[in-house]
C-alpha cells in the first residue's frame, strides 16, 4: 500500500509497482462480481433491407451472417472485446438489438426485405448512435468503430444529406470504413462516398461472392480495427492519432483489394439472372 | 451538516503498473498516496501522460500526488478556522487550493529541473528544433484527481482525466464531480499546461457525509465494460472496507487483475472513508450490492432482446 495514517509520502509505482506475478491468486478475489473488459471495439452493420433484397439475396446474407459471428469471435479471442451492432434500412430504420452486443452473447436475427432504401436515414441514424452517450459509451471502448455498409441499390432518399450529418460525426471521421455493393445495381460511386475510397469498396454478383466479400470485409476490417498502432514511425518519431487512423483505413483497402484479387471465381448462378 | 460529524477516518491508496508498459520497459506513470487526519482525509491519484515530450512524467505524477497533499495540509493548517471559512466562501477557496497545488508543482518542477539538468540520453530521442518547441513543464505533464472529506463537507478536485467515485449517505456510488466546460473534451487537461489552474473541474458539498470516496486514474475505468459496473465496482469495495487490512491484499490482486486482463494500463486507485459512518451504514450498503446484482441481471436480459 501507498501513503500512510501519520504523515503521508507519494510513493511513485515506478519505484514501488505490483509486478505482474503470475503466482497470484486471483480465485479469493471479493471484487470479481464485476467482470474484467478488455479492449473493447465496435463493429457496425449497415443492411439495406428494401424489397429488392428479397430472395435470394437475403437469404445468403441470413446464412453468412451466422457463419460469420463465430469467425468474428475468433478475431477477439485474443486481447479484445468485439461488440456488434445492426442497423437494417428500408422504408424505416431499425437496430437489431437496442446497443452493441458482446460477440459472445450476439446472435444473429434473421432478416427480411421489404419496402424503399432508406439510405440517408441510416446515416442520420448511424451519426446519431455513435457517440459516448449512446451506443459507444463503453468505458473500455479503446479503438475506432468499423462501419461495414451493404446495399444492392440507389438509395430512394437524400442519402448525401445523410452522409453530411455522418461525416461530421469524430468516431465516423476515424472508424474503419468498408461497403459491399450487392448484385448488378448497386453503385460503387455512391459506396466510394460512403467510405471515403474505392479501394475499401468492393461488389458481389452471386450468393457464392457475396458470401466471400463478407466475410473478407467483416474479418479484415476486425482484425485491423482491433490492432493497437504505435504513435511513432520507424524513426521514433511521434505521429499524430488521425495519422494512424488514416494509416489503418489504407491499410484496410490494400488488404481488402488482395484478399479480392485472390479469390478463386465460383461458377455460381449471379443475382440478376433469373433471380 | 451543522456542527459536523465525530469522524473517524481510514484510508489506502496502491498503484499497479500496466502490462503494456511492462513491455515496453517504460517505467509506471501513476502514483498515489492519501493522508488521514483527525479533521479531514485525503485521497490523491495522478497519472504521468508518459508519451515521448513528457519524459519525466513518472516524477511529475509524483509531485502532483504531493502538491496536492501538502496544498490541504497548508489550508488545514487552523482546522477550526478552516472548516469556518470554507463554506461560507467555498467557490473562491477551492480557486485557491487549485492555484496552490499548481504553485507547488511548479517549484518542485522547477527544482527538480535545476538539481537534474536534461540529460543528452534523454534530449537524443528529439532533434535540437523539436526539443526546443517542449516547454520544460511539459517533461513533466501529469493529470491530477484528489477527494478530500471533512468534518463539515467533502469536496474534490481534478485535472485531466480519471475518476472520482463517492458514496454518501444514501448508499449509492455516484462521480459528483462537476466537469469545467472549459477544458477542451479532445484535449487531456494536465497540470503542466501554462493555464493549468482554469483547467479543473472540482465539486462541494456541505449537505451529505461521505461514507466512503476513492480516486482512480483512468486505467481503473477503461478496465469496465459499462459505467454501471464501474460505480458498481465501488460499492462493493466499500462493502469489504470494514476489514482494511485482509481487504489490502485483495485490492492488489484486483487491480492487477485489471490491469492484466483490462487496457493493460496503469492503474492507481486511492480511497478515504468514515469508519464510524460506515460502520452504521454497513447493513444499507450490503442491501446496494444486492440490489445492484439485481439490476445488472436485468440490465443485461433487457440488452439481449432483440428488436427485429
Amino acid at each position: 500500500m501507498n501513503g500512510a495514517l501519520d504523515g503521508f509520502e507519494a510513493v511513485s509505482a515506478a519505484k514501488e509497482n505490483t509486478q505482474l506475478d503470475n503466482s497470484l491468486d486471483f480465485d479469493d478475489d471479493p471484487l470479481s462480481a464485476t467482470g474484467v473488459s478488455r479492449k473493447s471495439l465496435v463493429i457496425f452493420f449497415l443492411i439495406d433491407t428494401s424489397g429488392s433484397m428479397k430472395g435470394k439475396k437475403m437469404g445468403e446474407l441470413n446464412t453468412v451472417m451466422e457463419e460469420l459471428i463465430p469467425e468474428i469471435r475468433r478475431v477477439g479471442e485474443a486481447d479484445t472485446e468485439v461488440k456488434v451492432a445492426v442497423l437494417t434500412f428500408s422504408t424505416d430504420v431499425r437496430w437489431m438489438y437496442s446497443t452493441p452486443i458482446p460477440i459472445e452473447d450476439f446472435e444473429w436475427a434473421r432478416l427480411r426485405a421489404n419496402g424503399v432504401t432508406s439510405m440517408g436515414a441510416a446515416f442520420k441514424e448511424l451519426s446519431l448512435r455513435m457517440s459516448r452517450n449512446s451506443f459507444l459509451n463503453s468505458p473500455s471502448l479503446s479503438f475506432a468503430p468499423v462501419i461495414f455498409l451493404m446495399t444492392d441499390g440507389y438509395p430512394s432518399d437524400d442519402y448525401r444529406e445523410g452522409l453530411k450529418e455522418l461525416q461530421s460525426n469524430s468516431w465516423y471521421k476515424f472508424g474503419l470504413k468498408a461497403a459491399l455493393g450487392i448484385g448488378n445495381e448497386a453503385n460503387d460511386d455512391v459506396l466510394a462516398e460512403f467510405t471515403g475510397s474505392k479501394d475499401t469498396v468492393v461488389h458481389a454478383y452471386s450468393g457464392g461472392q457475396l458470401a466471400q466479400m463478407i466475410k473478407i470485409i467483416a474479418v479484415t476490417s476486425s482484425q485491423i480495427g482491433s490492432k493497437s498502432m504505435t504513435l511513432s514511425d520507424d524513426t521514433g518519431r511521434e505521429i499524430g492519432e488521425e495519422d494512424v487512423f488514416a494509416a489503418k483505413q489504407k491499410l484496410l483497402g490494400q488488404q481488402i483489394q488482395e484478399l479480392v484479387g485472390s479469390q478463386v471465381e465460383e461458377s455460381d448462378v449471379p443475382f440478376d439472372t433469373g433471380w | 451538516m451543522e456542527g459536523g460529524r465525530i469522524s473517524m477516518f481510514n484510508g489506502f491508496s496502491h498503484s499497479v503498473m500496466g502490462a503494456s508498459h511492462e513491455k515496453t520497459g517504460l517505467v509506471c506513470q501513476d502514483s498515489s498516496a492519501y493522508k488521514v487526519t483527525d479533521h479531514y482525509a485525503v485521497a490523491v491519484v495522478a497519472d504521468g501522460h508518459g508519451s515521448k515530450k513528457h519524459f519525466r512524467s513518472h516524477i511529475g505524477s509524483k509531485y502532483a500526488v504531493e502538491s496536492t497533499i501538502e496544498a490541504i495540509e497548508r489550508f488545514y493548517e487552523d482546522p477550526e478556522q478552516f472548516e469556518e471559512n470554507f463554506p461560507k466562501n467555498h467557490k473562491m477557496i477551492l480557486r485557491n487550493i487549485e492555484k496552490q497545488i499548481i504553485a507547488n508543482w511548479n517549484n518542485k518542477v522547477e527544482k527538480h529541473l535545476e538539481e537534474n539538468p536534461v540529460t543528452a540520453e534523454e534530449k537524443s530521442k528529439f532533434t535540437d528544433e523539436e526539443f526546443e518547441k517542449i516547454l520544460p513543464e511539459s517533461y513533466y505533464g501529469s493529470t491530477l484527481i484528489a477527494a478530500v472529506a471533512g468534518k463539515k463537507f467533502t469536496f474534490g478536485v481534478q485535472i485531466g482525466d480519471g475518476s472520482l467515485v463517492a458514496l454518501f449517505d444514501d448508499g449509492k456510488a455516484v462521480m459528483p464531480m462537476e466537469y469545467n466546460e472549459s477544458a477542451p473534451a479532445n484535449v487531456t487537461a494536465s497540470i503542466c499546461n501554462s493555464n493549468a489552474a482554469t483547467m479543473f473541474s472540482s465539486f462541494y458539498t456541505d449537505k451529505k457525509h461521505i461514507i466512503a470516496m476513492y480516486a482512480s486514474t483512468d486505467g481503473l475505468y477503461t478496465s469496465f465494460g459499462s459505467e454501471y459496473d464501474f460505480l458498481d465496482y465501488h460499492t462493493i469495495i466499500t462493502g469489504q472496507l470494514t476489514n482494511l487490512e485482509t481487504f489490502k491484499q485483495a485490492i492488489v490482486n484486483n487491480l492487477t487483475k485489471r490491469s492484466r486482463y483490462g487496457t493493460e494500463d496503469d492503474i492507481s486507485l486511492s480511497c478515504v472513508f468514515d469508519s464510524d459512518f460506515l460502520t452504521e451504514k454497513e447493513s444499507l450498503i450490503k442491501e446496494k450490492i444486492e440490489e445492484n446484482k439485481k439490476l445488472a441481471a436485468e440490465r443485461k436480459a433487457e440488452l439481449l432482446k432483440k428488436q427485429v
